[in-house]
Parts: structure tokens; sequence; C-alpha cells
């Protein structure tokens, strides 16, 4: 029997030859039921069923609740519903924030997106080498990702007042440096290199992971074929590589749709509504205006948002991603 | 096979118990054998505490049925969004602190009316409460929190600091125009901050009540159904207050801070309350605000405590208040609190329990000016009008903002609240 | 702009312009620590600098009265420990299962437990609120420790074992089975052991997912008793909401060192960890 390798694809392949898993309980008396086969597949439900549960009541289910909380009015006050239909639907069009508040989300997703995905590529890049000291850059470009978001956050805060240290920085090479949290356009860059330093070192392992799992020979073969530089990269490793790269943006993507703490910590949406992403503006109407059911709403497109982006990447992955078989 | 029943069922039984292992987190709920009442405040202050926990003492003492009376401080920042999550989540306070909030409570009906049980209670003296203040927390006749701190706001005078700049000031005649040429001559000289709006910042503007008023103008109706942020008053108010920021300097512009009470400004208007911050670094007076074009104006700060009518004992609860607000705790209270009654408003007894304030001062800035104060605005969706507003008034801190289309843009942003 | 060149930099170049990129990485946490035992006066003061003539741990001392702190580190750690054991224990099940268990239905069950990694926390806070409400749950850790153990980023989890499991030689299971094992057998003694790199992985991102929540804790806790560590970082302010710098910086110095100095000694654990997780 020749064991199964690992295959990309998500169909998992079982072994089909165990000649123990068909047919019935050989042997002498013993309920006909339970056949090995049968108590393979209730030892299945049972070993996924924790997950499952977890995943049917504190996901499913409140996404459920999440629908129908959208279709009612609720004072938080009093406890009451009022079934109020497609009116927060309808309000998402006349709402004279979303817009702004979308563009926010989109310029803040594409930034991190682009950045950490090109940053993590040319760190790991980088450090693909031996030398000396690589461990050390290693572990120094991913540490923060070991450290709080809320402490990182609240350090950036810190550094970035107008009279905080980067600006004291700046100031001793003659530069004026803005009000970087004051102002829209510096508030989202920030934001955006905030949680871009942040999480780069994930993507930056995951690179040299993938890196690394480059075969040799391809190197050579192109080297010996005169190859400069650029062609090796764009011919070769990229197209290697891809799979990661996929994997990586998409969640890299979902996890800058949903960066609530960073946005909370470090500009509270402001200045107005240059940072207020979407995940934050959901956040603002149902804790701090109290407006549950509008609140809903926004977090049902939020979802929305996530599942087409991920379909779209998923879909995409046969055009874009290379696979060896 | 018997054995893989076994460890399933041990994997089974093992994953249950751990997650049904007793003891996690704070029961809340209480006995009802014996009453426990719980008030949620926004102090943190160790003082403050430990005077209502005496209080709270010796009213158990004559009230054995009531074991257990607890103050829980929740962090200022976001006092009103934890109170209204545990109001949600079914885990309401007996008693709380309010502020802005106490419109949407009162709105709600979340709050118990608190009249006929202070009437009743003998020796409460319900007219020695000052009607001004009493306002904002009634509702049809009914008042449903106790306005326990009617802190007005003055304006507090770094006096070393203007000397340095060679400036003088007569607080008898003080207007808006003198401080602010005042202000802008020191930030020239000395390079610190001429006025600050305290708690302004650059967002919370309702702050900004404290200049507008004297011009006149409101943010809207009394009824609080129209906007009158774009009348001509307020165009005039926000001209001064633009001026002040981006042309004469007199004020420090947006994302600069600086700390009257750390000695960095010549002027700041704050709350009278707050002179507990004053740590005698440099001299200082404390004067009621400057007059504005109209004249001299008071406008006013003002926190209540009520009982929440979902508390499980509203009765004893509201027996609690009527207690911790009677005249001789009043008077206790007052030493932190400018208080709602007459009988203590007065310059000498506010000083009594005053250690850094004057009697004159106090009567100057707090006792006279009480009668005729306007609070800071206040409506129902607070939290949403705030950020609306903010969103629409942020164009206004530029150097070159149009003054009255930014005001007209924020009575469009807030239109559709203040209609509801 | 493919400008990456992969063969012709000389180290001196290569150290110096990794050293120039690893400056935002590295200063915020040095200046944290610098600037916590400074005081407050000097905190901003221009120019800018590390060092400070009087060296205080009062913020220090002040993280721990202004704020049940110790109180709250306990509960941050326990919390994670908690969620990652139970996590491990559900994820390595589920995981397993579905690398290796045929079951009717088995797909469209992996793609349900799927949907639970792409959901936000944020549409399902409100009902979960609800729900726990309804349990009488609020203001407890309950919260905290069942949805993060068996929601999002158990999902997450579920999928790297899966991917670790697929790709594990079967013949070491038949090798186990024609000794007679059953199939937890099989999981518990010879799947698992080999599961080390994805198991560690596992490990470390739940436990980071847990330590850094912060939208969960500042919905359904109100007591500082049983704050968590992010929430409680955020509420180092004075009466009237202005920032307690220093003592916010101490604050943030205890909570990110001793992460910090357990990675840096166990770092290759971690990266290599992650970078064997199958993830790729």
């Amino acid at each position: 029997m020749s064991g199964t390798r690992a295959a990309e694809p998500a169909v998992e392949r079982a072994p089909a030859r165990s000649t123990a898993r068909t047919g019935r309980a050989s042997g002498p008396a013993g309920p006909a039921f339970w056949t090995s086969r049968r108590r393979d597949v209730l030892t299945g439900y049972l070993f996924v069923l924790p997950q499952l549960v977890g995943v049917a009541v504190f996901v499913l289910l409140p996404v459920g609740m999440a629908i129908w909380y959208s279709l009612h009015d609720w004072n938080v006050f009093t406890g009451k519903q009022t079934f109020v239909g497609g009116e927060h639907y309808a309000a998402l069009a006349d709402d004279p924030q979303l817009p702004k508040v979308l563009l926010a989300t989109l310029l803040f997703s594409g930034g991190v997106v682009i950045v950490n995905i090109s940053l993590g590529l040319l760190i790991a890049v980088l450090l693909n080498r031996k030398f000396r000291g690589v461990t050390v850059f290693r572990t120094l470009f991913f540490s923060p990702v070991v450290v709080s978001v809320v402490a990182w956050t609240l350090v950036w805060g810190f550094l970035l007042q107008d009279n905080g240290g980067i600006n004291g920085l700046l100031a001793t090479v003659g530069i004026d440096g803005p009000n970087w949290l004051k102002q829209g356009d510096t508030a989202m860059v920030s934001v955006i290199l905030t949680q871009v330093v942040r999480s780069v070192g994930i993507n930056m392992v995951l690179f040299l992971a993938a890196l690394q799992g480059v075969p040799r020979e391809l190197y050579e073969a192109a080297r010996i074929d005169g190859a400069n530089s650029r062609t090796v990269f764009t011919r070769i490793t990229l197209p290697m590589i891809s799979p990661t790269v996929l994997l990586t943006a998409i969640v890299t993507i979902a996890g800058a749709l949903q960066s609530f703490a960073q946005i909370a910590v470090l500009t509270g949406g402001g200045p107005g509504l240059s940072t207020t992403v979407l995940v934050y503006y959901v956040f603002q109407q149902a804790f701090k205006f109290n407006d549950i059911g509008y609140g809903s709403t926004l977090a049902l497109m939020l979802l929305s948002f996530v599942m087409l982006l991920t379909l779209l990447q998923w879909q995409l992955r046969r055009k874009w991603v290379f696979y060896e078989d | 096979m018997i054995r893989t029943r076994k460890v399933l069922s041990a994997v089974a039984l093992t994953t249950v118990l751990a997650l049904t292992a007793a003891c996690g987190g704070s029961s809340t709920g209480t006995s009802d054998k014996a009453v426990e009442l719980r008030m949620t405040v926004w102090t943190s202050d160790k003082d403050q505490l430990k005077l209502f926990d005496s209080i709270a003492a010796a009213y158990r003492a004559d009230h054995p049925d009531v074991a257990k009376i607890t103050f829980e401080s929740l962090p200022f920042a976001d006092y009103n969004t934890t109170l209204t999550t545990q109001i949600a989540g079914g885990n309401a306070p007996d008693l709380a602190w309010m502020g802005d909030l106490s419109r949407d409570l009162i709105a709600s009906d979340a709050l118990l009316g608190l009249t006929d049980t202070l009437k009743a209670t003998p020796g409460w003296k319900y007219d020695d409460l000052l009607g001004s203040v009493t306002a904002e927390f009634s509702r049809d006749g009914t008042l449903y929190a106790y306005p326990f701190s009617n802190s007005p706001y003055a304006l507090y005078v770094n006096t070393d600091l203007l000397a340095k700049a060679g400036q003088k000031i007569d607080p008898a005649s003080l207007t808006w125009d003198q401080v602010a040429a005042a202000g802008a001559a020191v930030h020239a000289k000395t390079g610190k901050a001429g006025f600050v709006v305290r708690d302004f910042d650059y967002t919370a503007w309702n702050t900004l009540a404290t200049v507008w008023t004297g011009w006149g103008a409101s943010a809207w109706s009394a009824d609080g159904k129209t906007c009158t942020f774009d009348s001509p008053e307020m165009q005039k108010a926000f001209t001064f207050l633009h001026d002040a920021a981006f042309k004469t300097k007199a004020m420090p512009g947006p994302g600069t801070t600086a700390d009257f009470f750390a000695g960095d400004a010549a002027f700041t208007v704050a709350q009278v309350s707050r002179a507990s911050l004053l740590t005698g670094k440099f001299k200082f007076g404390l004067y009621p605000l400057p007059a504005g074009p109209k004249g001299m104006y008071s406008v006013l700060g003002q926190a209540g405590m009520g009982v929440l009518a979902s508390s499980k004992h509203p009765k004893q609860a509201a027996d609690f208040l009527a207690y911790l607000t009677d005249p001789e705790n009043a008077a206790k209270l007052a030493q932190y609190f400018p208080p709602p009654r007459k009988s203590l408003l007065t310059g000498a007894e506010l000083a009594a329990n005053n250690k850094v304030l004057s009697a004159s001062q106090l009567q100057d800035a707090v006792v006279d000016q009480l009668p005729d104060a306007v609070t800071l605005p206040n409506h129902t969706s607070p939290a949403e009008i705030a950020q609306k507003g903010k969103t629409a008034l942020d164009a206004m801190w530029r150097a070159d903002a149009d003054v009255p289309a930014v005001l007209k843009s924020v009575c469009t942003a807030i239109k559709p609240l203040l209609s509801k | 702009m493919g400008g990456v060149r992969t063969g012709r930099l000389r180290p001196a170049l290569l150290v110096i312009a990794l050293g120039v990129l690893a400056i935002p990485f590295v200063v915020p946490t040095v200046w944290m620590v610098a600037a916590s035992v400074k005081p407050l006066a000097e905190i901003f003061e221009a120019p800018p600098s590390l060092w400070t003539d009087s060296p205080t741990l009062s913020a220090y001392r002040e993280a721990f009265t202004f704020q049940p702190f110790a109180r709250q580190y306990f509960n941050s750690v326990y919390i994670a420990v908690l969620v990652t054991l139970i996590t491990l224990l559900v994820s390595s099940l589920a995981g397993y299962a579905f690398a290796r268990i045929r079951f009717p239905g088995a797909n469209a069950l992996f793609l349900v437990v799927l949907t639970g990694m792409l959901v936000p926390s944020e549409v399902t806070i409100v009902p979960l609120f609800q729900l726990f409400k309804s349990a009488g749950l609020i203001n407890t850790h309950w919260p905290l420790i069942l949805v993060t153990a068996l929601a999002g980023p158990c999902a997450l989890a579920t999928f790297i074992m899966r991917q670790f499991f697929i790709a594990l030689p079967v013949e070491l299971e038949e090798a186990g089975r024609l000794d007679g094992l059953g199939r937890p057998a099989i999981w518990w003694r010879i799947c698992l052991p080999l599961a080390r790199p994805a198991l560690s992985a596992v490990a470390i991102l739940t436990f980071l997912a847990s330590w850094n929540l912060y939208l969960e804790p500042t919905v359904y806790l109100t007591s500082p008793d049983l704050f968590t560590l992010p929430q409680a970082l955020t509420r180092f302010a004075d009466s009237y909401g202005g920032p307690m710098w220093n003592t916010q910086l101490a604050a943030a110095t205890m909570t990110v060192l001793p992460m910090l100095i357990v990675f840096v000694l166990a770092q290759r654990h971690f990266i290599e960890g992650l970078s064997h997780s199958g993830l790729k």
C-alpha cells in the first residue's frame, strides 16, 4: 500500500484499503448493528461534535438572531422590540455617513493588505539566506506579533502624539511632523502602519517557510539558462509560493476587516469619520448609540463582505495559484 | 469494543465536566432574605467613596433589613456605555449616577419617580431644592434624579503667569474679548497657552456652551426639536473661537494640549468642582465666566443620582436615596459636590467644607450663579448627537474654515436626531 | 515594481537595510519601557530622550493601586490557558476526524466549521450577549472562555489540525490498527504525539487570540475585578477621561515583557511551529 501524499485540494482522501472497515463484524454473536464501520462513523461524529456544537451555538445561531434584530427596533432600556421590516436596510441607502465609512474601510483594508504582503515578502526574501544575525532579525520582526494588541496600539498612540516621540525625532532633523492622530489622512496612515508593523511578522514567517520550500534545482537551472534576478523572482519564486500568497492575502484581508481594537484604542474612529471602518461603525451604532437594529444590519453587511471576498479569492485561485500537480 | 466506548465516554464526560466546572466569575443576584443595594458611580476618589460608605453604614445601622450597600466605581470615560450594558444585560444597579444619559433614561421610563418619596420623608424639606437645578432631571413635575452635583463653570486665572506677561485684568468687568487679548499676549510672550476650555479638546463641543451662551446662542430650541446651531448669534460666537484658535492664538490649536492646573495656561474655563486640582504651585483667581456681547451669563454642569425602575428593591433604594440626600448628609456631600439645597448655598456654608476656595470666591462663582444658570446642552441620544455634531464641526477647526457653512452642516447632521 | 534582488547584496548592506527596516518593530517596545520609568512631567519632553535622570517606579505602583491590576493579570492568564487547553482538545479531535474518518456529510460539516472562522465577532456579539444574559452569565468569564474556545479561533485550529493530519502518512495508523487499537487510541497514542508542530502552532495562535480579546471583555464585563488586561490597559484614565500616560505605559510594559521574554527564549518553537503548521 503506497502512502497517500499530502494533496492541496480540500477533499480529504481517506485510505480506501483498510480491510477492517467494510463488512460485518466477523466472529461470534454480537450486535450486528455496531459494525466496525458504523462504530467508526459514530466516532467520527463524536469527535467533531464539540466543534460543531460550538460553531452552531456561538456562530450560526447568533447570525440568525442578528438577522432577526435587523428587522426590529429595540429600546435597550425598556427591552421592547418593535418589528420594522426592512426599515434598517432602507436606512443603509440613506445613511450619509455610510459612504465615508465604506471608503475608510476600503482604504484601511487595501492599505493593510498591500503593505503587509509586500513588506512581508520583502523581509522574507531578505532573510532567506544564511548570515550571522538572521535569527536575531527574524525574532525582531516577529516580536510585535506576541505583544498584546492593545498595549502595542497604546504605545504607538503615545508615540504619535503631536508632542510625542515620533515628532520629536523628526524635529531633531528639522522636520515639523504633523499631528498624526488628529488629521484625517495622517490618522489613516497611522492606523495602517500600526496594524502592519504589528502583524507582518506572521506573514514573514509563512513566506519564509514557503520560500525555503522552493527546490534549489529550479534556481540552478534558471541560472544556467542565464536568467537574471528579476526573471528568477517573477517566473520561479512567485509562482512557487503563490499558494502561500493567496492564503496570507485571505487571512490578512479578513483580519483587516475585523480590526476593532486597533481603531478603537488609537483613534476612536476619528478625527471625524476618517478612520471609522465598518467594524468600528457597527460597534458605535450598537453600543454607543444603542441602535441594535441598525447595528445588526451593518454587521450583516460586514459579514457579507467577508464572505464575498473569501469566495472571490478562493475562486481566483485557479487562475493565480500554481500547483505542482 | 468496550474499550473504545470507555475512552469515548471518558472524553465526553471530561469535556462536559470541564465546561460546567463550578465557580466562574462573580454572582450578582441578591438573596431575597437580605436586601443588598448597589449604586454605580464614576468617581474613584478614595475620600469620596469613604464618605459614601460611612453614610451607608449609618443607614444600615437604622435599617437592619438592608444587609449591604455597595458603591461600584465605573470608569468615567465609558460610564454611559457600561451602565447601559448593565441595564441591557439584566444586571442593572439599584441606584446610579447619571450625567447626559438622564434624558434617555427618563424618556424610557427607566427611572423611578422620586418626588412622592422625598416629600413623604420627614425632615427632607423638598422645598429646599433650587428650582433651576431640578429642571434637568424632571419631567411633568416629577423629579427622577436628585441633582447632587451642580457645578457652575468658572474662569480660573493664573495670576502669576499673567503678571509674567505683563497683563492685567479687572475681574469685576471682565469680557471675553479682554480674556482673548490677554491670552494672546501671554502666548506671544511666554509661549504658554492663553485660555483653554477644559474638556473641549476639539472633541466635546457641548462644552463650548460655556462660551457661546455669552453671545446669546444655543444649540437647539428649549423643547429640543429645532436646531439653532446656524443662528447669527452662534456664528458670531464661533467666529470668536475660530479667531482665537487660528488668528490670535489666544487658544491652543487642535491637537495641542495645555493643562492649566499644571501651570501651562493663563486662563481656563472649568467647573468649580475642579478646584481640587489646584496644587498651590501658582497664585490663582476664580471668577464667574466673563461677559459676552449679550452680558453676564452662567453655565452649569450637573450630575444626578436616581433609582432604576428595574431594581429588585425599589422601595428600599428610594428610601436610601432619601437618606443619602437629606439635609444632614447633603451638607456632608457638599464638600465635594455643590448642592442643590438653598439652605446650603451660601458662601460661608460651602467654604466650611472647601479647603481650596474662599467663602467670597464660592459666593461669587457658585451661589450667585446657580439661580440663572443654563445647563450644558443635553438631549436624548446624546452620544449620537455628539458624534454627528462633531463630525460636522471638525471642518471648523481649520485655518480657512467657512464658519456659517460649517454651522449649517452641523444642523443638517443633527436635525434628524432632534426631531425624534 | 519587482526590484527585489535575490542574490547580489553585500552582507553588510543587507544588515543595514534590515536594521533600518527593523526600527519600527523594536523602538516602540524599547520606548515604552524607557518612558514607563520617567516622571510624568518628562514623558513628553522635547527633544525626546530615552533616558531620564530620575527614574521612578511610581507609575508601576500606581498601576496596581488604581485598578486591581494583579487580579486582572491573573484573569487574562487563566482564561487564555483554559481556552488554549480546550481548543487543543476540541480541534485535534475534530481535525483528526475530518482528515481521517469517512462519515456521511463530513465535507459539508467541515464547510460549516469553516464559516465559524469567517464570521466576525462584531456580528455575533449582540446576539451572544442576549444568549448569555438568559443564562445569567453576563459579567462572568464564561462567555469569554466558551466562545473563544469553541468558535472562531477554534475553527482555525481545526483547519490547521486537519491539514496536518491529512499530511501524516497513513502507514503509522495502519500499524496501530493492526495492533488492535481503536480510533480514539490511535488518535491519542499515535497521531497526537506526532502532531507536536501543529499543536504548538494552535496553542500559540489560540493563546494570543484569547490574550488579545478586547471587544468581548468590554461588552460582557462591568466589574473591574473581572476585567482582562487589554480592557484594563485602556482604563488608566483620570476622572475626566485624560490618559494617565506613565501609568498606562507601566501597565503595558508589565503586560508585554513577560510574553516577549518567553518568546525570545522559545522563539524557535514559535516560528517553526507556525512555519510547519501546514498553513502553506
